[in-house]
């Protein structure tokens, strides 16, 4: 009850929120200008149209995740909203988690606008789109999940600047883990190798909720592997919330 | 069962290499039910801090707090009090009927006793005429009608306000005093931070003194200030000069100017016979004035005790 009001609260702040609209408005003049790009290579445009919208569908729920998620619990703090809300009798748990939730619903409708606009546009243009499309789209929710998740750690513990730029650093890592394991063979047996290795599995690795390719060029994709991912991504969007919940548990505000 | 015990509470901010000095040091007070009890100090004496341990907004670095007899740790000690805290913050973007509906959530209220408590609570502060305008362009007054309203949520036996009068204008100020003494009649203790003396004066029941995050005195009234008359102001016209000379001897001061003369007295009983004096050799009196002891001259002379030092060359430590 109180997780579903705070979450409830959190997805109407950022409804009412201007810059919310400014992002979507970007989103979807790059899925419906993703045209243009698709004219320079002759009969690829729904291909592209595709890649470009699963891509900017990623970027921009990425952008809110780590900027809204970074500013969630810290702003509570900052602006003393947190004062009277947690002197009712509430866990502190419930706070974090509806936050979380809040966060997520909006990211949810999000992407499920934008993927509705793309998709109506790839039909309008004579294409047409597989269940591995809505596999990518889902797949790219589950990955925002992940990001909003850490986004919110790092905004129980630092500010939202400084959580932001270290959010940022983390997708980034999260997106190149492959190359973690397929190093030079100069660096076998190296401190090098042993850290990239250890890095490999502290970062989640991101690429795996990637099948735009797939997605693009109607390749079926195998629902174990999405249900795999899924779980890969609730495993760590539960970790990261359990890391949060603790690091704000104690905390004095 | 009283309605706040703490027993030994101490706050200590930082971490082990930068611990500060105690914001709050050893704080052993009861406050009882139906009781409004002023706690006083300057900025930065610790009163907030007080406050938050209360309101398990941090943590206690060691003692025990009980609220109703629960435990400050227990989330559900918190069912018993409403919280204002200094210059409060809500969600600009909601409207009051909005706030209060969510806060009517976070307490555990099913939509019915929402919407009642809505009713009740907008009456009480005259929430109506602004009940669907975001709190965003609200001045402070509406504020702090929109945060008490949030406190009440739930009609909670326990009131603790921050600074409840501040920044607010005399109307503002006396509004908020005639509400905490409605409180009072409906059973409700109420817990109030100040630094605004004659606020304090005119309401509580009990006051505590901190100074430097030690709690140096706690009493009623007039305990602390007692009802002892201090000085004794007589103003009279048409004093003739041998009694005015021979008055100047036993009074502490005499003020002539005019047809009038100003004496004032260290005792009742030397008032007393001044004004015999002076209404047989003719004079008439035109006021008597007994002075007594204010809570600021009390609240002053136990702060200079405490700091060791005159109050205006004290340090600010917060």
């Amino acid at each position: 009850m109180r997780v579903v009001a705070v979450a409830q609260n959190t997805l109407r702040e950022s409804v009412r929120d201007r810059v919310l609209y400014v992002l979507l408005f970007f989103a979807a003049a790059t899925i419906l200008g993703s045209k243009a790009v698709g004219r320079i290579s002759i009969g690829q445009d729904i291909k592209i149209v595709k890649d470009f919208s699963l891509a900017s569908l990623s970027l921009f729920g990425v952008l809110v995740a780590i900027f809204v998620g970074t500013n969630l619990v810290y702003k509570e703090i900052d602006k003393k909203t947190l004062y009277t809300i947690l002197a009712r009798p509430m866990h502190r748990w419930e706070f974090v988690l509806g936050k979380f939730c809040g966060l997520l619903a909006l990211l949810a409708l999000v992407t499920l606008g934008m993927a509705c606009v793309s998709v109506a546009y790839v039909y309008i243009l004579g294409g047409t789109v597989t269940v591995t499309y809505g596999y990518a789209v889902i797949l790219i929710f589950a990955k925002l999940a992940v990001v909003t998740a850490l986004a919110l750690t790092l905004s129980t513990v630092t500010a939202p600047v400084v959580g932001a730029i270290m959010a940022f650093c983390l997708y980034l890592l999260g997106h190149a883990t492959g190359i973690f394991l397929d190093l030079p063979p100069q660096l076998k047996g190296s401190f090098t190798e042993t850290l990239f290795r250890v890095l490999y599995y502290v970062i989640p690795n991101l690429s795996n909720f990637d099948i735009r390719a797939e997605a693009a060029n109607d390749v079926p994709v195998a629902f174990g592997y999405v249900f795999w991912a899924l779980g890969y991504g609730l495993g760590w969007t539960c970790f990261f919330l359990i890391l949060a919940v603790l690091a704000f548990e104690d905390k004095d505000v | 069962m009283t309605a706040i015990h703490a027993e030994q509470l101490t706050k200590v901010y930082g971490g082990t290499l930068t611990r500060k000095a105690p914001s709050l040091a050893n704080l052993t007070l009861q406050i009882e039910r139906n009781e409004i009890f002023g706690f006083l100090g300057r900025n930065g004496a610790g009163k907030t801090t007080t406050i938050k341990l209360f309101c398990s907004l941090i943590k206690p670095t060691s003692g025990q707090g009980y609220i109703f007899g629960q435990s400050i740790y227990d989330r559900t000690a918190r069912r018993f009090l409403g919280y204002l805290p200094e210059q409060p913050y809500f969600y600009e973007y909601l409207t009051p009927r909005e706030t209060l509906d969510f806060y009517g959530r976070l307490q555990g209220l099913s939509a019915k006793e929402r919407a009642h408590e809505w009713d009740r609570l907008s009456e009480l502060l005259d929430l109506r005429d602004i009940a669907d305008q975001r709190i965003r362009g609200f001045s402070k007054g509406m504020r702090q009608r929109v945060g008490f309203a949030v406190a009440l949520v739930g009609d909670p036996p326990l009131l603790i306000l921050d600074e409840p009068m501040s920044g607010l204008d005399p109307v503002g100020r006396r509004q908020i005093r005639e509400l905490i003494l409605r409180l009072k009649e409906q059973g409700k203790t109420v817990f109030f931070s100040s630094h605004v003396l004659s606020d304090v004066e005119q309401i509580c029941d009990r006051v505590g003194i901190l100074a430097k995050g030690t709690l140096i005195r706690t009493g009623s009234l007039e305990e602390l200030v007692g009802m002892k008359v201090e000085i004794v102001e007589v103003v009279a016209a048409g004093v003739p000069e041998a009694i005015r000379e021979q008055l100047t001897g036993t009074a502490r001061s005499v003020q002539h100017q005019g047809e009038t003369t100003a004496f004032s007295f260290d005792s009742v009983a030397s008032a007393n016979t001044a004004l015999k004096a002076l209404t047989q050799s003719g004079g008439t009196i035109l006021s008597v004035t007994p002075l007594r002891e204010t809570l600021e001259d009390y609240f002053m002379k136990e702060l200079e005790r405490a700091l060791g030092k005159p109050v205006g060359a004290a340090e600010e430590n917060e």
